[in-house]
């Protein structure tokens, strides 16, 4: 099947086949294969193995930090909400995994970040 | 097919994500999203008249749920190309534009901790919406609009959802 796509006012024309096992999609003369394979076209990020014992929230991706929900000195549960990261084309919301004191946020609203970064860092 | 019907709701995908313990692909639809949204907290106008839906999504690698994203968005217009005949545009990541104008919104929302432990894909398309007010006239349409034909919402809805499930199945595997 053929497609035109956008990309930032450019065009590009997409040819996508559905092949056993997979979808093969060419843009121009280039082709990437998703499927069995598991070829990693899109991106390179790998998942970050944390230490959950470490009381630290970590970025397990890179992305534009877009709300901070938290503040300094608040006591949070494990499993509430931090702040949101736009990231990878999708909206991602951080939760904590252990609870405590937050003694110091490493980020802000608006800041890059990268994977692997420090977000908060808990007492 | 398991899904959550609605009147109307704030926004599919907030309601996914507070159905703690919803299977996966479980489907929330709405007839009206009060406060649709899509990245970075864009609108998404919702009236009655468009498909609006969320599916929760089995858990998976960051990487295979950005790849759906984007599939979603090529499964929509595979879907709008085949059942209309007509051409339209993908603007990856998220949206599908119909004549220049959006047609479809996408927008992937994960909760993350050590790993990801909940995500949810929204969709958005202006099917049989009638008209839209001036400030998006210029920019949305819908697909009655487009090409004067009434869809069959229940049967593009179980199009997508089939289609999503067997590229999630092959990006996972």
């Amino acid at each position: 099947m053929d497609f035109k796509i956008k990309i930032k006012d450019k065009e590009y024309h997409i040819e996508l086949k559905e092949e056993k096992g997979g979808v093969k999609v060419k843009i121009g003369d280039k082709e990437f294969a998703f499927g069995s394979k598991k070829e990693k076209i899109l991106t390179q990020s790998s998942s970050i193995k944390k230490d959950s014992s470490k009381k630290e929230i970590v970025s397990s991706l890179s992305g534009l930090v877009t709300s901070v929900f938290v503040k300094e000195g608040e006591n949070i549960k494990a499993g509430q909400k931090v702040l949101t990261l736009s990231a990878m084309k999708m909206e991602n919301e951080i939760v904590s995994e252990n609870g405590g004191k937050i003694k110091k946020i490493l980020v802000k609203e608006n800041q890059q970040v990268k994977e692997g970064e420090v977000l908060i860092v808990l007492i | 097919m398991q899904i959550e019907k609605f009147k109307s709701v704030e926004s599919t995908n907030k309601k996914a994500k507070e159905m703690k313990g919803a299977l996966p692909w479980t489907v929330v639809l709405s007839e009206v999203q009060e406060k649709g949204y899509g990245r970075k907290g864009g609108e998404w106008y919702s009236p009655k008249g468009g498909l609006y839906f969320s599916v929760i999504l089995p858990k998976g690698e960051i990487d295979d749920l950005q790849t759906i994203t984007i599939l979603a968005a090529f499964i929509v217009a595979k879907t709008i190309k085949e059942d209309f005949n007509v051409e339209p545009l993908i603007k990856l990541p998220n949206d599908v534009l119909l004549n220049g104008r959006k047609i479809c919104g996408i927008l992937t929302e994960n909760v993350i901790g050590d790993e990801v432990k909940f995500s949810v894909i929204g969709i958005g398309i202006n099917t049989n919406t009638e008209s839209f007010p001036l400030e998006l006239k210029d920019i949305a349409t819908s697909l009655k609009m487009e090409t004067g034909k009434e869809v069959d919402d229940m049967e593009m809805l179980e199009k997508i959802i089939t289609g999503l499930k067997n590229q999630f199945k092959t990006i996972s595997q």
